[in-house]
């Protein structure tokens, strides 16, 4: 008999929730676990270890995806890949410790999603301008990311900052937007393409859990 | 390799010493590959490189982690680096 473990994707106000997505380890459905205020939204799967590919690391987040649509819109607290539990009881147990911050999270979310902008100098246009890279403290890419920062940070309500790990990238973040201020949002990264996109490209993600903004360690059976 | 064989076997006592770890641990740099990486990834998702040299050079880095990984791996506690 194959041993069945518990893999989490994350934690919603207790709901009792059953959805048929393609789940991590080829899991065809993902069920909720109770404790107290709170449900973990798991599926089963054979191994402690799943694997970090591809395959899983999009599962694990199709599965947040389809939880944040359901019901019109749910708040979820995202696990990171790879939180799997021997049982229901090692499971609630984790659950039961941090119930109080997994449910100020889920407060401090609500009604949010996280949407990622990154801004990419064109390869040209440090050249063109004569000027440093634009991950540098040039004034001019400065005045840029101060723009194209003030413009997201009106529409949101809290952002975080990603790394710069390419000389091109101007500006890596994340914000946590109101679902009701979407439209100014995308509105803001429109106006950002009108004023700048004759020196820079802009890589627009999301809908994503709120990866960036919540910071829970929870212990792992 | 002699290079990398000598520095398991002696201590570092000379600028020559310093500068030659610090040469390995750029030479085995794994954030700089990861950064690489992601700037491959997100050149792709912009158009500016084809599915073809995206996966080319994915392969490449993956190749070049492994090994950096291998290297620091086998070096670990064995070198120090001096002046960072």
């Amino acid at each position: 008999m194959t041993d069945e473990y518990l893999y989490t994707y994350g934690v919603v106000e207790r709901a009792d929730l059953e959805l048929d997505v393609e789940g991590v380890c080829g899991a065809t459905r993902a069920f909720t676990v109770d404790c107290g205020a709170l449900s973990a939204v798991v599926s089963t799967v054979d191994t402690l270890e799943p694997a970090r590919e591809e395959a899983n690391l999009r599962a694990h987040d199709d599965v947040l995806r389809a939880v944040m649509e359901d019901d019109g819109g749910r708040a979820v607290v995202p696990m990171r890949f790879g939180m799997v539990f021997k049982n229901h009881e090692a499971l609630e147990n984790v659950l039961r410790e941090g119930e109080h911050e997994i449910a100020e999270s889920l407060e401090s979310i609500e009604g949010c999603v996280e949407l990622g902008v990154k801004l990419v100098a064109d390869a040209d246009a440090g050249a063109d301008a004569g000027t440093a890279g634009p991950g540098s403290a040039d004034p001019d890419w400065e005045a840029l990311r101060a723009d194209a920062t003030e413009r997201l940070s009106a529409v949101s309500v809290r952002e975080a900052e990603g790394d710069l790990f390419s000389d091109r990238l101007v500006l890596n973040r994340s914000y946590l937007v109101e679902q009701d201020d979407r439209e100014a949002f995308n509105a803001a990264v429109d106006a950002i393409v009108d004023a700048h996109g004759d020196r820079l490209s802009v890589q627009y993600t999301g809908p994503w859990a709120p990866y960036n903004f919540v910071d829970i360690a929870v212990g792992r059976a | 390799m002699f290079l990398l064989d000598d520095l398991l076997v002696r201590p570092f006592t000379s600028l020559a010493g310093i500068i030659h770890a610090m040469a390995i641990e750029e030479m085995h740099d794994t954030d700089a590959i990861r950064d690489d990486m992601k700037e491959n990834r997100l050149l792709y998702e912009l158009g500016e490189r084809s599915e073809e040299e995206y996966e080319r050079r994915a392969e490449a880095l993956r190749a070049e982690l492994d090994a950096a990984e291998q290297a620091r791996e086998r070096l670990s506690g064995k070198v120090e680096v001096k002046g960072r």
